[in-house]
């Protein structure tokens, strides 16, 4: 489909993205200019544009709120959770890609239904199975909840990764010597790198905007994560719009940021696991 | 294979930022807070980490004053630093309590105290997760010269099984706000006193889309019940005097819906009534949108700190009568023990240290609540603050809790399912008749009594 | 998928239409992996030889390995998620309330939810909600991927751009909605009032009319950006020379789509599907944030209906909600692996 394209077709194309631009932008655009208001302003004079435009709600949000506090911890959480489903899944996904043993069917399947499990029927005994493991109200506790919808996705996607490498260069390499797990290491990994960037940028996402679990399961405010911090700014019947505004585009930019970086491994990494999985 | 390896080696090092990014801050002191006293949040994270098992572990309520929210967090902080007790604070957001209370209680992971409202309390009383609390109730009554009927009320051991298991701290409901740039110019200078008078005075001086007369939620959220108040005020029940079966079915509930769905209908009610979240008619009030509304003090404050001149415009006086009757319900907020606490003696003993009239009158001015002890209420906040002269009112004369029904847990449950506000939206959303929509509402409020038997 | 555990990926034959029959029959997904991976295998080759067998056999080893390798996952899934979700079911048979065990009492729950006034509106919701939000993503995704994988200027730009309403939180992304649809205060009534294209505010999110349109176009926007990508990920693999082979057969546009494009990404349409779908069926927070299933049941879903039922502390009643949700998804998982195994 990758051809020079006719002035009018051009004239179309451009103001489609246009209208797309603007679609996708404006409720950004007035989440911005709202986190740029005083509550008065936002009541009494609506208005597209910031008038009086203050960063007085971000100063409130990193000063009074502590809102590095709750960065810092979603770093860690959504860090440590990436790193570590990536590395189990990894294993899952090549071992049930290239190794054969009994139930290895059943075990892919089973993989793949716990991600068709609605979390709303988990809620409970979650809280219980991590009160038993001693971490509840710990970061460690939520980071083990994350492999809930983690483990399951990075497992299914980078298996169809995997699928789309050829094993005959594996089967050399152990021929001539490697082990298993240099053959995973050495060859499987470095080719699989668009697809561990793709999985790993969709893990650290889904933990850094989970709300509802690290809702439930972190109780102090110093182990808060973003999404619950920016949440607590709904103060019974008030809502502090400036800085719930506020809260959130410092919550969404480390994402967009890390979209952005990512943009292509995730693209690539998609295509090859997607297309074979 | 080298532009891999690269990639790859990308890849690992990217990880490994992160990790190391992780463990920096973590590792550095907290102290990013600007210089507010002792602030809860910027307290050594990594000491709470370690153990949690000697730490002493109080959730309060966070509402929406700052001021108020902090002055808890400090007090017990003060508490356990004069106990020799290491403390952990946690502000719970109200609309969070139930799961959060939920989840602890099925993990074993209860607080040593917290804050509740009452109706939470006698959910969590009939589940046996309370510690009965009788002579410390007495105790610190007599403290704070005496509690006031309504929190007597409250926590009565015949609504309990024979036991006290709250301390109330304060006593909160309605007051009407109204809008007196806008009424007076219509002629209207006195406070509504019954509902049909409000709505003649919001029918006339309204003037939509700027405002809008009644700006009460129709929603399901918490502040859609105040129309079970006014269904009561009308002289329906929901159930009857044994709080046993359901009696919406009735002409007075008949009358209230029509009256209501009328005001609906005529366009008195502010675009998205029927959606509103909690702050609904907080925002419509905030944004000069409402003529009158219902509101416990939150948008008091805001309009203290942030916009003077609303303020100004604004009056307060209690709720309406009904044809049948004058509701206005009071509720209670209390300080309650689970049965896990770790130490009963310390808690007892922070829940004294919290009682303290001194500290207690400062904390009124702050927070928005009625006083719930006759020691609390001569703060001067309650002579000064309009609202707060309000809230005083209704802690002394308003009507307790489900009066005139029977407060149970059926009718706990009737009111989290909000099936009086549904009842309405039946109505003006889906276009039922009164009388289906009463017929309707009756047999799912049965299924919910009959649940309880 | 589970299905499909062939080790070795297999070309798939194309299934072309009648103007391209001829002139391509076989592709390979990823062309430049496999002779990458050919150069590769051929300068490893000479040293194979050399190595002695190892004493197990090499399949014993390769199933020890294999346990070992997947058990952590597998241990993960059975405490987090096989144990809560057999607890749950057994649960929702119990009269549980939040601390008590409760006792079985068989259907009741069900009993007392199929009556429930919002039950019924609540499945109805559900399908309506998942099935046009789908169906959105679906066309519009496709239509805007097929936009982007044309020859314009600052893709890469246009890429990044399209991501930002997914990379956003959930949270925050129906939080802005929220404001943006508001009667007071919100951008779209502020636009429409002062450009005079009505004369009183619109109520988005309260009437029957305009609530469920209203959470299904927020929920698009939130969602649509991982259709795209995945569907310009997937026409990023489709082969040039199918195109041109088309062309030279003199296909339309429309043809070359039906034709080539369509069958290329079919796979990638299903997985999409799948995953989204999940998704959107199991989204809370859209709902909560924006309408909290009113007015009166309009937008009621299962996840709202849950949360519903554990305000009352019966955790019982709010585990046989989710669990009546499960056929729907055993249904989508079965139609889903159907389709794939076929393939």
């Amino acid at each position: 489909m990758l051809q020079k394209l006719t002035l009018p077709q051009k004239l179309i194309f451009y103001t489609l993205l246009v209208l797309l631009a603007i679609v996708i932008l404006f409720p950004i655009y007035y989440m911005i200019s709202i986190s740029l208001k005083l509550p008065k302003d936002i009541y009494r004079t609506p208005s597209l544009l910031p008038r009086n435009a203050t960063l007085q709600n971000y100063v409130d949000l990193f000063g009074k709120m502590h809102f590095l506090i709750n960065i810092r911890n979603s770093i860690i959480v959504a860090g440590s959770a990436t790193i570590i489903s990536v590395f189990i899944s990894c294993m899952a996904a090549y071992s049930l890609v290239r190794l054969k043993y009994r139930f290895r069917d059943w075990i892919g399947r089973l993989i793949l239904f716990t991600y068709l499990t609605p979390g709303a029927l988990l809620f409970i005994s979650l809280a219980v199975i991590i009160n038993r493991l001693n971490l509840g109200n710990t970061l460690q506790g939520l980071i083990f909840v994350y492999l809930t919808f983690s483990a399951p996705l990075s497992t299914w996607l980078l298996m169809g990764y995997f699928r789309s490498i050829p094993a005959d260069l594996e089967e050399q390499a152990m021929v001539d010597g490697a082990t298993r797990w240099q053959a995973l290491f050495r060859i499987v990994l470095p080719l699989a790198t668009p697809g561990l960037i793709a999985v790993s940028v969709f893990t650290f996402t889904g933990a850094w905007n989970e709300l509802l679990l690290a809702l439930i399961f972190i109780t102090s405010p110093d182990k808060q994560t973003v999404p619950v911090a920016v949440s607590y700014l709904i103060t019974g019947d008030v809502f502090r719009w400036g800085l719930i505004m506020a809260g959130s585009v410092a919550a969404a930019i480390p994402v967009i940021v890390l979209y952005y970086l990512g943009q292509r491994f995730v693209v690539q990494g998609l295509a090859a696991g997607a297309v074979k999985g | 294979m080298r532009k891999h390896i690269s990639l790859f080696s990308t890849f690992a090092l990217m990880l490994a930022l992160l990790l190391s990014a992780c463990a920096a801050p973590a590792a550095a002191p907290a102290d990013s807070g600007s210089g507010d006293s002792a602030a809860a949040p910027t307290e050594a994270p990594a000491a709470a980490a370690a153990s949690s098992d000697d730490v002493f572990t109080y959730w309060g309520g966070l509402i929406f004053s700052d001021a108020a929210n902090q002055m808890l967090v400090d007090r017990v902080t003060q508490w356990g630093e004069e106990r020799g007790v290491k403390t952990e604070v946690v502000m719970i957001n109200q609309n969070e309590t139930v799961q959060r209370v939920s989840a602890a209680i099925e993990a074993g992971a209860m607080p040593d105290a917290l804050d509740v409202g009452r109706g939470f309390m006698l959910l969590l009383t009939q589940q046996d997760q309370l510690e009965p609390i009788d002579d410390l109730y007495n105790e610190i009554g007599d403290a704070v010269g005496g509690w006031l009927p309504a929190a007597d009320e409250a926590t009565s051991p015949d609504r309990y099984g024979g036991h006290r298991y709250g301390i109330p701290f304060s006593l909160g409901g309605n007051v009407l706000y109204r809008r007196v740039d806008v009424l007076e110019p219509a002629g209207f200078t006195e406070a509504p006193q019954t509902w049909n008078e409000l709505y003649e005075m919001a029918k006339a001086a309204q003037n939509p889309p700027e405002n809008y007369g009644m700006g009460f939620a129709l929603s399901n959220v918490g502040d859609g019940n105040l129309t079970t108040t006014m269904l009561q005020s009308w002289g329906g029940r929901v159930a009857d005097d044994e709080g046993a079966n359901c009696t919406l079915d009735s002409q007075e509930v008949r009358d209230f819906l029509t009256w209501i769905t009328t005001a609906y209908d005529e366009g008195l009610f502010p675009p998205g009534a029927t959606t509103w979240d909690g702050a609904g008619d907080n925002v419509a009030y905030q944004s000069g949108n409402a003529v009158f509304i219902a509101n416990p003090g939150s948008v008091y404050l805001y309009m203290r700190d942030e916009d003077p001149d609303l303020g100004n415009s604004t009056k307060y006086s209690a709720l309406p009568a009904g044809p049948a009757m004058r509701i206005a319900p009071v509720d209670a907020n209390v300080r309650v023990i689970p049965k896990s606490s770790g130490d009963m003696d310390l808690a007892k003993d922070l829940l004294k240290y919290l009682a303290d009239p001194e500290f207690m009158k400062e904390y009124y001015y702050n927070a928005i609540y009625g006083p719930a002890a006759a020691g609390y209420q001569d703060a001067p906040i309650f002579t000064e603050g309009p609202v707060h002269v309000g809230l005083l009112d209704l802690a002394l004369n308003g009507t307790f809790g489900a009066f005139p029904d029977v407060d149970n847990a059926a009718f706990a449950e009737y009111q989290t399912n909000f099936l009086t506000p549904r009842m309405i939206q039946r109505v003006v959303v889906d276009g039922l008749s009164v009388d289906d929509a009463v017929a309707e509402t009756q047999q799912a409020c049965q299924d919910i009594y009959d649940k309880y038997k | 998928m589970g299905e499909d555990l062939s080790p070795n990926p297999s070309p798939r034959p194309l299934h072309c239409g009648e103007g391209i029959r001829g002139n391509v029959l076989f592709y390979s997904s990823t062309p430049p992996l496999d002779l990458f991976m050919a150069n590769q295998a051929a300068t490893q080759l000479p040293a194979a030889q050399q190595r002695e067998q190892p004493r197990m056999t090499m399949s014993q080893r390769a199933s020890i390995m294999g346990y070992l390798m997947v058990a952590p996952v597998v241990i993960s899934l059975l405490i987090l998620v096989i144990y809560p979700f057999f607890f749950a079911i057994w649960i929702s048979f119990t009269d549980r309330m939040v601390g008590s065990q409760g006792n079985f009492v068989g259907l009741a729950n069900y009993r007392y939810l199929i009556n429930w006034i919002d039950f019924r509106a609540t499945v109805r919701n559900t399908i309506v909600l998942v099935v046009s939000v789908q169906s959105l993503k679906l066309v519009l995704g496709m239509g805007i991927a097929l936009l982007l994988n044309q020859q314009i200027r600052g893709r890469q730009l246009w890429r990044s751009l399209i991501l930002i309403p997914w990379a956003m939180p959930a949270f925050v992304a129906f939080i802005t909605w929220k404001l943006l649809y508001a009667p007071q205060g919100g951008a779209f009534n502020y636009i429409l009032l002062n450009l005079g294209l009505v004369d009183t505010h619109v109520d988005f999110l309260s009437t029957k009319t305009w609530a469920m349109p209203s959470v299904i176009v927020a929920s698009f926007w939130r969602g649509f950006p991982f259709w795209v990508i995945s569907f310009l990920a997937a026409l990023q693999n489709v082969p040039q020379e199918l195109y041109e082979a088309a062309a030279i057969d003199g296909a339309s546009a429309w043809q070359r789509f039906r034709h080539v494009t369509m069958p290329s990404i079919r796979h990638v349409v299903l997985v999409v599907l799948l995953l989204s779908t999940i998704w959107t069926t199991n989204s809370f927070e859209a709902i909560w944030l924006l309408t909290q299933g009113g007015p009166s049941s309009a937008t009621m879903t299962f996840p709202v209906l849950a949360y519903f039922g554990l305000q009352n502390l019966r955790i019982g009643e709010a585990a046989s909600v989710s669990v009546s949700m499960l056929p729907v998804f055993a249904m989508l998982a079965f139609i889903v692996a159907k389709l794939l195994q076929e393939e």
